[in-house]
């Protein structure tokens, strides 16, 4: 194995400082201006909209968070219309979402303001997203309705946004924190601490961090003909996350935040079950780290300012021993690094009408530093993004319109370079109420994106074909949200509902060149979606302090493969289910909470080709959990929470010959003062 | 993300099969083929299946193992070879060999072929003298005693070993290296009677499959060279002095073949034009440069056997590798007799008669 690690420590080293600059610069400035009136510094990137949105958009807060069993987001973000989780199982397993079909390339994930970036693989694993420091999470479809937004948040055909926990608008002291520890199945440890500093109204820090070990062991029916129980091995993880935070606000309109985030991760990857010998020693170590800064100013009551900047690096490093070669063994390391630059203006010109100009500017890179690094052809991508919008909100209608300009273009340093790309994509949503005293709210839009070549499509040794173009997808939504109030035992109604069709163009997919030996990436895929979305929330009266809140969703989607000579045109996309939803219960007390949650997906196919030997089958799990608050004191307040998850011990899966755990369970204390 | 390499390399290296018969010795007067047992590898995710076709009434058991078994074969199967009663199935993925009994398939046992916790990943099966001999990726030849069903020796030799061949007192085992940044290209000689290697032949062949014996002790290998700039080649092995007797060139650029009664058939089991090349190994001249002599189309010639009794020479299609393949049968002519697909099976790659 080749020793590339100096250039590592030293990325690190330069991300360390950068990081440890930047915060002194706030803390220097916090100082020197600690007089003012009284600023608010809680600033959310992206504002959770009402019902009258003219875009698709579920919400989990931290209320229903807290109630449905979730360890990850990828946990949460399984509760909502039109997603489907592809989860490897286990609590280290491969968690990525599909929003209405159009794959893990196409669903942006936004954290604290700034979509994530992977341009290795184009996927973000949600399961390494832990749920311990999110506030609440948005999934939209086509984008949010804000349109103070960088510019790459327009791109991705949905987006979820993800926002950590953020201090209070009003602290009533200066330090404040939670302390917390879990525990369950799979040898599950995790230890996690939050610690929140306020120094006056301007200006706060905080850090959280947190600790998670887990053996992975868990138990499941052997594939084997008449085999009992075995138990899933190599699925161990070990990750620690540290996030520093702070904010400091000059004036009410004038705020400037900084984060920090790491994360280092090391698990084992138990792969497919092979029957009979399932045997694997493969590992995967991760580290990923970022700054960001963000700057909003308000230039005047009418116009608005936000600036951003990141630096982030993703280092991965795969290993298997058992890899046959004569070295004994072989070892994959990567390791992403990305500069990220953005500003957007927005302007209201009126009450009715807003309209905004944003550009991102960034700069990708991929290089290795293992035994193929000398072939490697280190690819950088610049991005540049230019975003126009356009809103008109009226009292019962709202029209929201958006042009993006990207410009991609890569560089190599050995053989063949992608495309440039040069795309316009539009978006055009409109929302209205036709009735003055009906609470309906009707709404569509059309939306076009495209998917950018990911390096591995393009440049993976043998694979990669750097003649890809983008693939593109075309939206079109029509929608509804009918919301009743009533005096009676159920006292809000939500309901949602949404069609779709989406058409895939272009699409990427690996196809053997001429045998086994030799697959390509081309961009021979067409793929035709007619979705219905639909959710229903009912929140109960208030009897003191207890209510229940229910939500149900539903999902139906055809996705058919219709590219021209497949082998399975007119089939489903492999796992697709037609139907699938899920529903949860949820009662909140004055000390206890209780929350009964549930989840099913009906059967789908692991290839295209539908056959018997290709079904896997539907599958539903049911969780429930319950929680109890008490008082230590004054100061000092108690969680105790327990989570039973799979409580019929179904053995299922969602991937083929990748077992789900069964029956399982996590407790945990929380202190908060 | 590394997933792809993971998936693909070993898809890669691994799935490239053919198989490997006892060498011919004087054939015994043997009865019409009763059947076919047909072996598809599969394409991963446990899809191996053993079928039967009844050539009586023209009839496929497409997944005649679980039916006889209750039980699935597993993943990747690589080869299988028959000896005396029973057949013995190289499971590569799922690291066994299955031994099953020739009349009816029933299971006899599953032999592990494991290093501590580490498979072996094994690849091809000969027989000799009460002992079933496989290689396995991991660089070993593991010896079967055929009558405890249990193995009694690893014999060490070169990197990634693929195909082998008894000739005399002596097993032939070609090193691909398929799974080094350059491939091997060498033949591990191991004496029978000691079990031990005695020596490693340099050929002009990079990355070798396959290697059988004619009936003048003439050793053939074949192999893929790089998939670039080194195209596949065929080299032949004196026996007797274990040297280089002579490479075939640039017309024979074919990674895999099969041998039968002295005349080889040439065959690329991915891409290339033609089916199968027909050459006489004893006079070293070209009998046809297609065997295929009416209209029949095989797409992708993944597995070539020919039955012993009549000469009729079976083809399995691997299609497009991912979906259901088909075996087609020609007589020694080239002419279509008939032909059957072996759905479930994906990627079939051997045959064997039942009598």
């Amino acid at each position: 194995m080749r020793k590339g690690q100096p250039s590592f420590s030293s990325i690190y080293i330069r991300a360390i400082s950068i990081a440890a600059t930047t915060m002194l610069l706030f803390v220097a400035q916090a100082y020197s201006q600690n007089v003012d009136t009284l600023p608010n510094v809680s600033v959310r990137a992206v504002n959770i909209n009402d019902s009258h949105s003219p875009l698709p958009h579920q919400f989990l807060s931290k209320e229903t968070l807290s109630k449905i069993n979730s360890l990850s987001v990828a946990d949460a973000v399984k509760f909502l219309p039109g997603v489907i989780v592809k989860d490897y199982g286990g609590i280290g397993g491969l968690k990525t979402i599909s929003v209405r079909s159009l794959g893990a390339n196409s669903t942006g994930i936004m954290y604290d303001g700034i979509v994530l970036s992977d341009a290795q693989n184009g996927q973000i694993d949600l399961g390494k997203l832990s749920l311990d420091n999110v506030d609440n999470i948005a999934l939209y479809s086509a984008q949010p309705e804000d349109i103070l937004l960088p510019a790459r948040t327009f791109s991705a055909s949905s987006i979820v946004v993800i926002n950590s926990t953020l201090p209070q608008s009003n602290p009533a002291k200066s330090l404040s924190g939670r302390v917390s520890f879990k525990t369950g199945s799979f040898g599950f440890l995790s230890p996690a601490v939050l610690l929140r500093l306020y120094r006056g109204k301007h200006f706060h820090q905080q850090l959280s961090t947190e600790y998670q070990h887990a053996n992975g062991k868990y138990f499941f029916k052997g594939y084997e003909a008449g085999s009992g129980k075995k138990i899933r091995s190599n699925a161990f993880v070990n990750a620690l996350r540290l996030e520093y935070d702070a904010g400091y606000s000059i004036s009410d309109s004038n705020i400037i935040t900084f984060k920090s985030y790491y994360y280092n991760s090391s698990r084992g990857l138990p792969g497919a079950i092979v029957l009979y010998n399932s045997q694997t020693h493969e590992k995967l170590l991760d580290e990923n780290f970022f700054v960001q800064g963000s700057w909003r100013k308000n230039l005047s009551a009418l116009s608005n300012l936000l600036f951003n900047a990141k630096y982030s690096f993703n280092k991965n490093k795969y290993s298997d021993p058992d890899f046959p070669n004569s070295q004994g063994g072989i070892e994959n390391n990567f390791l992403q690094e990305e500069i990220y630059i953005s500003g957007v203006y927005a302007l209201n010109f009126s009450k009715v009408l807003s309209f905004s100009y944003g550009n991102d500017f960034y700069i990708t890179t991929l290089r290795r530093h293992d035994d193929f690094s000398q072939g490697f052809v280190m690819p950088v991508r610049s991005s540049w993004l230019n975003n126009l919008a356009l809103k008109a909100k009226f009292t019962r209608a709202e029209i929201l319109g958006d042009l993006l300009y990207s410009r991609i273009s890569d560089k190599v340093k050995l053989g063949n370079v992608g495309n440039d790309i040069d795309a316009l994509s539009p978006t055009l949503a409109v929302a209205f109420s036709p009735f003055v005293s009906v609470p309906l709210s009707l709404r569509a839009f059309y939306k076009q994106t495209f998917r950018v070549p990911t390096f591995n499509d393009l440049y993976y040794t043998f694979i990669g074909n750097s003649s890809l173009r983008p693939e593109y997808a075309k939206q079109y939504n029509a929608g509804l949200t009918y919301t009743t109030s009533s005096k009676g035992f159920i006292q809000t109604i939500v309901f949602t509902s949404d069609f779709y069709i989406n058409d895939v163009t272009n699409k990427i997919i690996a196809v053997p060149r001429q045998n086994l030996f030799q697959w390509t990436m081309l961009n021979v895929g067409k793929v035709k979606i007619n979705g219905v979305d639909a959710a229903v929330q009912l929140y109960s009266k208030k009897f003191e302090k207890n209510f229940i809140t229910t939500r149900f969703s539903y999902t139906y989607q055809e996705a058919l493969d219709k590219s021209l000579g497949s082998a399975s045109y007119n089939n489903q996309l492999p796992y697709t289910p037609k139907h699938s939803g899920s529903m949860t219960l949820q009662f909140s007390g004055d000390r206890l909470t209780a929350a009964y949650n549930a989840v099913f997906s009906g059967y789908r196919y692991r290839i295209g080709d539908q056959t018997n030997e290709n079904l896997v089958k539907g599958w539903a799990t049911q969780d429930i959990n319950m929680s109890y608050n008490f008082t230590g004191g004054k100061i000092v307040e108690y969680k105790l929470t327990c989570e039973v998850n799979n409580i019929f011990n179904k053995q299922y899966e969602i991937i083929r010959y990748y077992p789900m755990p069964g029956l399982n369970f996590r407790i945990g204390l929380n202190m908060q003062f | 993300m590394n997933n792809i390499f993971k998936i693909l390399v070993p898809t890669v290296l691994l799935l490239n099969a053919c198989s490997k018969d006892d060498p011919i010795t004087a054939p015994p007067v043997l009865q019409p083929s009763k059947g076919i047992y047909v072996l598809s590898e599969g394409s991963g995710g446990n899809n191996s299946k053993l079928g039967f076709y009844n050539i009586g009434n023209g009839t496929f058991n497409g997944d005649f193992f679980k039916q006889q078994n209750g039980s699935d074969l597993g993943q990747i199967a690589n080869d299988m070879i028959q000896y005396g009663s029973k057949i013995y199935i190289v499971m590569n993925e799922s690291s066994n060999v299955t031994v099953i009994t020739a009349a009816t398939a029933m299971l006899i046992k599953r032999i592990d072929l494991v290093n501590g916790a580490t498979k072996r990943f094994p690849r091809y099966a000969a027989a000799y003298k009460s002992n079933v001999y496989v290689s396995a990726t991991d660089g070993t030849v593991s010896v079967i005693d055929t009558a405890s069903l249990a193995i009694v020796k690893t014999i060490p030799v070169g990197a990634n070993p693929e195909g082998l061949a008894v000739s005399g007192n002596y097993l032939y085992v070609a090193n691909s290296g398929g799974y080094n940044a350059s491939p091997d290209s060498t033949v591990s000689v191991i004496d029978l009677n000691t079990q031990m290697e005695i020596k490693k032949i340099i050929t002009g062949t990079k990355n070798s499959q396959r290697v059988e014996v004619n009936s003048i002790g003439d050793v053939y290998v074949s192999g893929y060279g790089n998939f670039g700039s080194i195209p596949a080649s065929v080299s032949v092995i004196n026996s007797s002095t274990n040297t280089i007797k002579s490479e075939l060139g640039a017309s024979y650029n074919y990674p895999f073949f099969r041998l039968y009664h002295d005349v080889a058939f040439f065959y690329n089991n991915y891409g290339g034009s033609g089916t199968a090349k027909v050459y006489n190994t004893v006079t070293n001249t070209l009998i046809r440069a297609e065997f295929i002599t009416d209209a029949s189309i095989v797409t992708t010639p993944y597995g070539l056997n020919i039955d012993e009794e009549n000469g009729d020479v079976y083809i399995t299609d691997a299609k497009d590798y991912s979906s259901a393949g088909s075996v087609t049968c020609f007589d020694k002519d080239g002419k279509k007799k008939f032909s059957f697909s072996v759905a479930p099976g994906i990627n079939p790659n051997k045959v064997i008669f039942t009598r």
